[in-house]
């Protein structure tokens, strides 16, 4: 995949998971209506490839307003993966040189897998990770099961003990996908099964939409790399 | 400028350490008073979690979640309310309540709006919850929804 056409692809993936975000403000309260409103208007050309790059780039000014009402990310490390990803995208589009904006795109590609290998890695220092407990904790009392029947699942000790390291397994070994392509897009489709599981589980339906838009970054990465 | 730039940073340096530990968690919990010092403030938790959700809800929920997710951004403030505090966090838990209240009849009896944060945890094979935060009461009608 050309750096132009994973850029293209990763744009349109990232517009549709901002449309999907921004639809669900539409319905609460007028401010929110204004922002995200103007989000949708400015995806839909971004997925229309109308007056690239500008749209992107009212987009990422964009997202400082929204930050800014906010104070943050609205859902945490989802909204911030989104960011990141408008913003190398943006900065793609923008840099001068080529080389520049291919280290702009890479930074990208290089963060998603980070993203799964500093999970692992936290995960795995800690001792109730190791033990299952960190996960029952998770199922027990945390906020995140969207329904009270999942928080029986803290007491299925063997099965969480299992589920903690195969996650924590999976998270580590990423980055060696990375040596070849067939290896990575297994470990892309375990990835996304993943997030849909966190998706269904903890209702964290943004992080599976906007980690999916991300994949063409790193798929355009692994193969800049093993030339 | 320098307040947006702390905002956006860690977004573009990000730290990446989900779930590192598990810390303990906030519950939203509401009550209608009848004065500001009413202590008879009859508690509930905010928007509990249904008892089950069909695979049909779970499937619907990829694509269409507002209320879930609106409820992880006050989990967010809950959290920042105990970290740093700041008038917006609190704006934004009084606004979200009283929005959903409006849809409610009327208690002219119990005009005054409280909540106050709850954060369960466990310590050693005990789940505890303890309140750690709670906001002076307001005025139902004038807290602004828009």
């Amino acid at each position: 995949m050309s750096l132009p056409d994973a850029v293209r692809l990763t744009e349109t993936l990232l517009a549709l998971a901002l449309i999907q975000q921004s639809l669900e403000h539409l319905v609460r309260f007028e401010n929110e209506r204004r922002l995200f409103g103007a989000r949708i208007i400015l995806c839909g050309l971004v997925v229309a490839g109308v007056a690239s790059p500008w749209p992107l780039v009212a987009l990422a000014g964009l997202s400082l307003l929204i930050l800014h009402r906010f104070q943050g990310p609205y859902n945490g490390g989802s909204d911030r993966m989104g960011l990141l990803a408008l913003w190398c995208l943006t900065l793609a589009h923008l840099l001068p040189t080529p080389a520049l904006q291919e280290l702009a795109f890479g930074y990208l590609g290089a963060q998603l897998t980070l993203s799964y290998f500093i999970s692992g890695g936290v995960k795995i220092v800690n001792p109730d990770w190791r033990s299952g407990r960190a996960l029952a904790d998770v199922f027990q009392f945390s906020a995140y099961p969207v329904a009270e029947s999942l928080r029986g699942w803290a007491e299925r000790s063997r099965v969480l003990l299992a589920m903690s390291w195969a996650v924590m397994g999976f998270e580590l070994v990423f980055p060696l996908t990375l040596l070849w392509k067939p290896a990575l897009i297994a470990g892309l489709v375990v990835a996304g099964t993943f997030h849909l599981a966190n998706a269904c589980l903890f209702g964290l339906n943004r992080f599976f939409w906007t980690w999916l838009a991300v994949y063409p970054a790193i798929l355009w990465l692994q193969g800049r790399l093993v030339q | 400028m320098r307040s947006l730039l702390k905002l956006l940073l860690p977004a573009l340096i990000p730290s990446w350490n989900f779930f590192d530990v598990i810390a303990p968690s906030p519950r939203v919990e509401y009550a209608r008073l009848r004065s500001i010092g009413d202590p008879s403030g009859d508690w509930r938790e905010f928007r509990p979690r249904p008892e089950s959700l069909s695979p049909l809800d779970t499937f619907k929920r990829l694509a269409w979640n507002p209320r879930w997710n609106e409820s992880l951004f006050l989990v967010s403030c809950a959290e920042r309310l105990t970290d740093v505090p700041t008038a917006h966090s609190e704006d934004e838990i009084f606004k979200r309540i009283a929005a959903d209240l409006r849809g409610e009849p009327e208690d002219a009896a119990r005009p005054w709006l409280c909540f106050r944060l709850a954060f369960v945890s466990r310590e050693a094979d005990t789940v505890t919850s303890e309140v750690l935060f709670q906001p002076a009461p307001r005025r139902l009608a004038e807290i602004v929804v828009a």
